[in-house]
């Protein structure tokens, strides 16, 4: 009996920027002519498995990603949410709290990714968040492309939480940083998953800083059990890229995209006979 | 023919609601269930000192009523509101309370103890602040080793030890059942406490505290996942329910804590009996 083909998954992980190294892991495995059935994106990752599940060529991705996500994302402060600090009880703190004022990143999210939504991926896309009530993973795999992602890069306290669905979505790292678990329960019998740890700080002088440095130590200690016990649950078919950069990637250091992309690819190839192996044996 | 089994405890993180392993401590003894060793994290460390120091369970009532009081939460609306206003910088160092009432009341209870004078062996969780690492304490002062992995992040500052800066275990491993993998134990009786969520969100504490409960529960739900299905059979989860949320200084609820402790050790003791005498 001729055995069916299997099916492989595409995992990106969150890490802002570096996620850009899929698109290099892609390059990859179109050269090689290696079909992926399905493609699962978490917060940076999500901008990327989504650009790569609609079928957009390396550049046309790269050029999107150029346009979307610059400074002025970031650069209109959120006057209310100041008040909100200084004076939580006239101002009602609530739920909706984020530094910055998202109307720039949902404008640009809606622009890039030009009304797509998820029926219209060439590739099943699967997009995760968190649910900022009970800490659950969220899977988004219908409707607005953009709404999914823009909930998906919810970054605690710099973005307000999402509103989809009746539900505050943050970002998808709280839950999973790198979320092979919802390859494995779709099926998937060869997950590729481009994962990236959190930097550290050096030197902590603020307190923003500090809640920073306590965010990447949480997410990398959840990174490491998460991928050790997908790894356990279902190992020889999880094949970890682990991209490794010798230059400090900032949050928009999008100048460096090309260094990101051909970091991917190289860590692609390293994979590649490996890969390889699974398809044939 | 029988073997003998090494019985590991395990006690995780969870602030004042830790104090349900006194509750745990007595039901073991009263069946006569005999311990090797004890891991301890973050407020399970303090539990985990007093358990492996063979301290009466009554004195472990007292002494619990005396660590959770307000007074050591010194400084902290003040430094809060210095820390808004830039008027107190944030280095690593930092912490919004200021800790010389918590390290009097851990010094009154654990004086000069060291590790290699307890009863048995105790490990204690902490997490290294600058690399995120986990770091497991085993020897010297027991102040020290405890000051560190109950130091909650920008809550407390952190605390240095062997040239070290150490934060709260819970940052990396709130139930570091691997550390009783590593040690060799055969059965491990683990108790852990999910952090609860809230329902609203009146402050950026409120926010900053609702963040860490996403991680620190999604870390504990996978780190079991893994160490189950890496160890399965001789794990026993002792998870104690509580009808409402219990805050950090609730010290009248600590008998029902112990109470809650008692009963979800009991809930389990069949497994574990039958573990202990199927060789």
């Amino acid at each position: 009996m001729k055995k069916d083909k299997p099916r492989i998954a595409l995992v990106i992980g969150s890490g802002s920027v570096k996620c850009a190294a899929a698109l290099g892991l892609m390059k990859v495995l179109e050269r090689e002519n290696i079909d992926v059935d399905m493609v699962v994106g978490c917060s940076g990752g999500a901008i990327y498995a989504a650009l790569i599940a609609l079928g957009w060529p390396v550049q046309k991705a790269t050029d999107a990603t150029l346009r979307m996500w610059t400074r002025e994302v970031t650069a209109k402060r959120n006057i209310r949410a100041f008040l909100q600090l200084l004076l939580p009880q006239i101002f009602k703190f609530d739920e909706s709290f984020g530094l910055i004022n998202d109307r720039v990143i949902n404008r640009r999210l809606r622009e890039g990714f030009d009304g797509a939504t998820f029926a219209q991926a060439r590739i099943p896309l699967f997009v995760t968040a968190t649910d900022l009530y009970n800490g659950e993973q969220v899977v988004m795999s219908e409707g607005s492309v953009a709404e999914a992602v823009r909930a998906s890069i919810s970054i605690p306290y710099i973005f307000p939480p999402h509103k989809l669905d009746g539900k505050f979505l943050v970002d998808g790292y709280l839950n999973d940083p790198l979320p092979i678990g919802v390859a494995i329960k779709e099926g998937a019998d060869i997950i590729i998953a481009m994962g990236f740890e959190s930097p550290y700080k050096e030197r902590i002088t603020s307190l923003m800083r500090y809640n920073f440095q306590i965010s990447s130590i949480t997410s990398n200690n959840l990174f490491k059990t998460n991928y050790a016990f997908h790894n356990l649950a279902h190992h020889f078919e999880i094949i970890p890229i682990l991209p490794e950069f010798e230059q400090r990637i900032s949050l928009f250091d999008t100048d460096k995209l090309p260094y990101v992309i051909k970091e991917g690819e190289r860590v692609a190839e390293q994979q590649l006979p490996y890969i390889k192996g699974l398809l044939t044996g | 023919m029988s073997t003998y089994k090494r019985i590991a405890l395990v006690i995780g993180s969870g602030g004042i609601k830790c104090a349900a392993a006194v509750g745990m401590w007595h039901v073991l003894q009263e069946e006569g269930i005999e311990i090797d060793s004890v891991v301890g994290c973050s407020g399970g460390s303090l539990y985990g000192t007093l358990i492996a120091n063979h301290v009466d369970v009554s004195v472990m009532r007292e002494q619990s009523a005396a660590l959770w009081t307000s007074d050591i939460m010194q400084g902290y609306t003040t430094n809060l509101k210095a820390t808004k206003d830039g008027k107190l910088r944030f280095t690593e160092r930092s912490g919004l309370v200021n800790d010389s009432v918590l390290n009097a009341t851990l010094k009154g209870i654990f004086r000069d103890l060291s590790f290699d004078e307890l009863d048995m062996p105790l490990k204690i969780v902490a997490t290294e602040m600058m690399t995120g690492e986990k770091t497991i304490l085993s020897k010297g002062s027991l102040f020290d080793a405890i000051r560190a992995s109950i130091a909650i992040p920008i809550i407390f500052p952190p605390w240095e030890v062997d040239g070290r800066l150490l934060i709260d275990g819970a940052a990396s491993d709130p139930l570091p059942i691997d550390v009783a993998i590593q040690d060799g134990a055969d059965i491990i009786i683990a108790m852990g406490f999910p952090l609860s969520y809230r329902e609203r969100f009146r402050s950026m504490t409120a926010v900053q505290e609702q963040l860490n409960s996403i991680y620190m529960n999604n870390i504990l739900t996978s780190t079991y996942a893994f160490y189950n299905l890496a160890h399965h059979a001789e794990i026993f989860p002792i998870i104690p329910e509580f009808d409402a949320p219990i805050s950090m200084f609730d010290v009248d609820k600590i008998p029902d804590v112990i109470e809650r402790g008692k009963q979800a050790t009991r809930a389990q003791l069949p497994h574990i009996k039958r573990m202990l005498t199927s060789f």
